[in-house]
This record gives C-alpha cells, structure tokens and sequence, in this order.
C-alpha cells in the first residue's frame, strides 16, 4: 500500500505514538495515508478509537514480529 | 500537586469503602470491558487521545473536592493527562503507578481463620476477582489456586515461619495462568491437581490423592469423578470447618458451567456434589471460594471474600431441595456464552502444553475475569 508520509513510532510508549500520529496527520491534506510503524501493543485499540472518533479511516493494518503496522487516511 | 498511587494504595481505599473518583483515560472499549470498581468508587472515561489538546474539556466534570486518580493502561498516558490537570489547578491528583497492568496483578493478603493449629490467609486479586489461599499448620503450608506471583507466597509463608510443602489447583483455570507448577518447581512442594483436565508435566493427581494430611491439616478433596466428563472444579474441605470451594460454590451462588461445551453434564455433576456431599455439611462451614464478581456483596465483615453455608444455602434456592432435572435445567438456562479473554491459550500454559514469557503472560491476562461476572443464582 502506498502511503504519502511515514512515521516510526517503534520503541515508544503510549502517549506518545498517538501524540505523533496527531501532529503527522495535521500536516497532512486529506485522503492522504500516513504509514505507522509502533511496537506498543496497546496502540491498536488507541489507534481504532482515535480514528473513528476524529473522521479518519484505518484502512489497513499488519504484523511483523514484533512491529504492528497500520495505514490511516486522513477523513475530508 | 502530582503523585502517583500504587495498585496496593487503590486496593485499600476500595476496601475501607473511601471516596475516590477515578478518570480513566483509556479508550472506551477497554473501559467497558474492565475498570476499578466499588462501593464509594466512581469514575468516568475520557480517552487520553480527545485530551491531547487540553483538558479544559473535562474539568468541569471533576470533583474539586474529592481525591482524583487517573488511570490507563500501563501509566504514560494517566501521567500525561494527571500533568495538565495539575497544571489547569487541580490540587489533589494522582495517576495509579503502572495502570491497569500493575492493577490485574495486585494481590491483597487478609486473615481468614486462625485458631491454635492452623492459620489461613485470601489472597485477593482485586483486578481479576481471583481468589487464592494460604493454610499454615505448623512448619508447613498448602497454597490453594496460587497465581503466578509465586513470590508473594514464598515471601508469605517465610514470615509466618513455614515451609510451602502442597499446593492445588481446585480446577484447571481458564481466566488466569496458575503459578501451581513454577510454585512447585521453586519450593520443591507436592504439586495436586485433577489428572482429568489434562496437564502434561508432573503432578500428583487427585484421582489417587484424595486426602492430604500434614501438621495439623486434614483435607479432603470433594470431586465428582466421572470418566468421560470434564470435571467442573474440585473443592477442598479441610478439617470439617473449612471449604475451599474453587468454582463449585461462591458467596453469591453456585458456579457457572464450564467452558468446554458440556454443559449438561457439567451441571449434573455440580448437582451431585451440592446435594450428596454439601448437603451434609453444617451450617457453620465457612466457603472460601475462587472467585467472586461484586467485592461489595462478597466481602464480609471480617474483610475477606466468604460467608458461612448455612447463609449461602439460605440465599440460594437451587441449593435447597430441587428436583435434579429441575435444577440441570435451571443451570444451563444460567449458563453464560462469554469466554474469558484469551482463555484457549491460558488454558494451554496452564496443562504445560504451551509455554510463555512473562510479558505474554501479563498481556494474556490482562481483561475481565468473565468466570466469575455471572453466577447462576
């Protein structure tokens, strides 16, 4: 999946990979995808919520060992 | 100013019934699925992520004149949120230390009994509604259900001057990971759990072992053995004066069915054991049981998780002359369809066919203990 911007978020603890994830994504325009890489696992749960509640989408997630992956498009 | 709260701090304002209002910053799913709850707890969910830009939002929804602790999964975020709020003017504000995590593992140790010959303690895992145990006798002690905090047993039993020389498992749990074979394996104890519910390493099996004598312990083992079923639970009477009910009996009803899909026979075991053996005995026993779903309605005066069958029998009209068939169907009509999280896995560790570090442990047992959130009444 192509993504516009990418954040590595890996090795840090919550709040922070929302904290990241928020400034990232208010740089961006809209139907643009940020790519998310996080090893907190707690952040998937955080990451479903926060989408929904802000009108952006998560449109793919993934696993790779112990990295979580997730593509989110920024909502219009 | 801002401090933080240890999971022991919290489990002891929730015992003595003190005010505390809690702002829980996790998202609303986890907080839906398990928060800290009781009688003079209240607290409201606002994810640390519709706070990252202020919690002007929230404030008005905090009490000024109540202690405030903020709480989240592991810390990060009830630190963050509990900073703004000191710095908006709040005075009294704490964050709990190592959130919900250190909250699931917290275990509060209270005296049962104790008479000349024997001592026993709970261990209460507030987080988990699990209930463990500790019988001293002597130089000995016997650990009923022990969870994975071995330490806390070999610590316990280290102060009171005993060795822990027998531990059993009332049944093969499926909500938490059992600490009964590392207990074992670091205290040398006999280590006693049903051969039927299928370990794979080294144990004695109660179907041989029905009896455990040491000091001035006599216990027995309650279990209804039939070949082909999965037994539900076994219960441990220990000197006509103690039951260790494990999942047969809890304070507020009779256990749930099992999680193996067999739910009818599951149910006419339970009904075996109520009515030929339970039935027998006398209204002063005092149950100690392995779970319990409202620690307010559960705990008794004496501080701990219990209550005398005679009042538990009284309470319950499923334990008072009902006709089998009749009571099976009233049982399985109760039973519940959730599954505690996780629990294929932890069912697995805990028969050593699966092994996991502690960090998977942890987050295996993280969440509800949906074992005991509905009895059947």
């Amino acid at each position: 999946m192509t993504s516009n911007k990418f954040l590595d978020a890996k090795g840090l603890a919550c709040p922070m990979p929302i904290v990241r994830t928020k400034k990232a994504m208010n740089e961006m325009e809209a139907n643009q995808v940020l790519e998310i890489h996080v090893t907190d696992k707690g952040f998937k749960n955080d990451l479903t919520a926060w989408t929904k509640s802000t009108g952006n989408e998560l449109v793919k997630a993934e696993e790779e060992g112990d990295v979580l992956k997730f593509w989110i498009k920024k909502g219009e | 100013m801002l401090t933080g709260m240890t999971a022991k701090e919290v489990a002891k304002m929730v015992k003595n019934k003190e005010d505390l209002f809690i702002l829980d910053v996790r998202n609303q799913s986890d907080y839906q699925d398990w928060k800290i709850e009781g009688e003079k707890v209240s607290s409201i969910n606002v994810p640390y992520f519709d706070l990252l830009d202020g919690v002007e939002g929230v404030l008005k929804q905090l009490p000024t004149d109540n202690k405030l602790l903020v709480v989240c999964a592991k810390e990060g975020s009830s630190k963050f949120v509990a900073e703004q709020l000191v710095e908006a003017g709040l005075q009294d504000v704490s964050y709990l230390e190592g959130g919900m995590k250190s909250w699931s593992e917290h275990l509060e140790q209270v005296l049962v009994y104790a008479d000349e010959q024997l001592k026993v303690y709970q261990y209460l895992r507030m987080g988990k509604g699990c209930l463990s145990y500790m019988v001293i006798s002597g130089e000995e002690a016997l650990v009923v259900d022990p969870s994975r905090f071995t330490d806390v047993y070999m610590e316990a039993a280290k102060q009171e001057g005993a060795k822990i020389t027998h531990i059993v498992d009332s049944h093969l749990h499926a909500d938490h990971i059992s600490g009964g074979k590392t207990l074992a394996d670091q205290t040398g104890a006999a280590y006693y759990m049903m051969k039927s519910e299928g370990a794979v390493f080294d144990f004695m099996p109660f179907e041989e072992h029905d009896r455990i004598r040491f000091a001035h312990v006599d216990l027995r083992v309650l279990a209804v053995k039939t070949p082909g079923h999965t037994p539900g639970s076994v219960s441990f009477f220990v000197n006509d004066k103690l039951l260790f009910s494990g999942d047969t009996i809890f304070v507020g009803g009779l256990g749930r069915p099992d999680l193996g899909g067999k739910v009818q026979e599951w149910a006419k075991d339970l009904y075996d054991t109520v009515y030929e053996k339970i039935a027998a005995m006398a209204d002063d026993v005092i149950v100690l049981p392995g779970h319990y779903a409202n620690l307010d309605q559960e705990v008794n005066a004496a501080g701990y998780v219990g209550a005398e069958l005679g009042a538990i029998r009284a309470g319950n009209e499923l334990m008072n002359q009902q006709d089998k068939q009749a009571f099976v169907d009233q049982v399985v009509a109760n039973a519940q369809t959730e599954t505690p999280p996780n629990f294929e896995e932890i069912i697995a560790i805990n028969r050593g066919v699966d092994v996991a570090s502690p960090e998977r442990q942890q987050e295996l047992e993280i969440g509800p203990n949906r074992c005991a959130l509905h009895h059947t009444h």
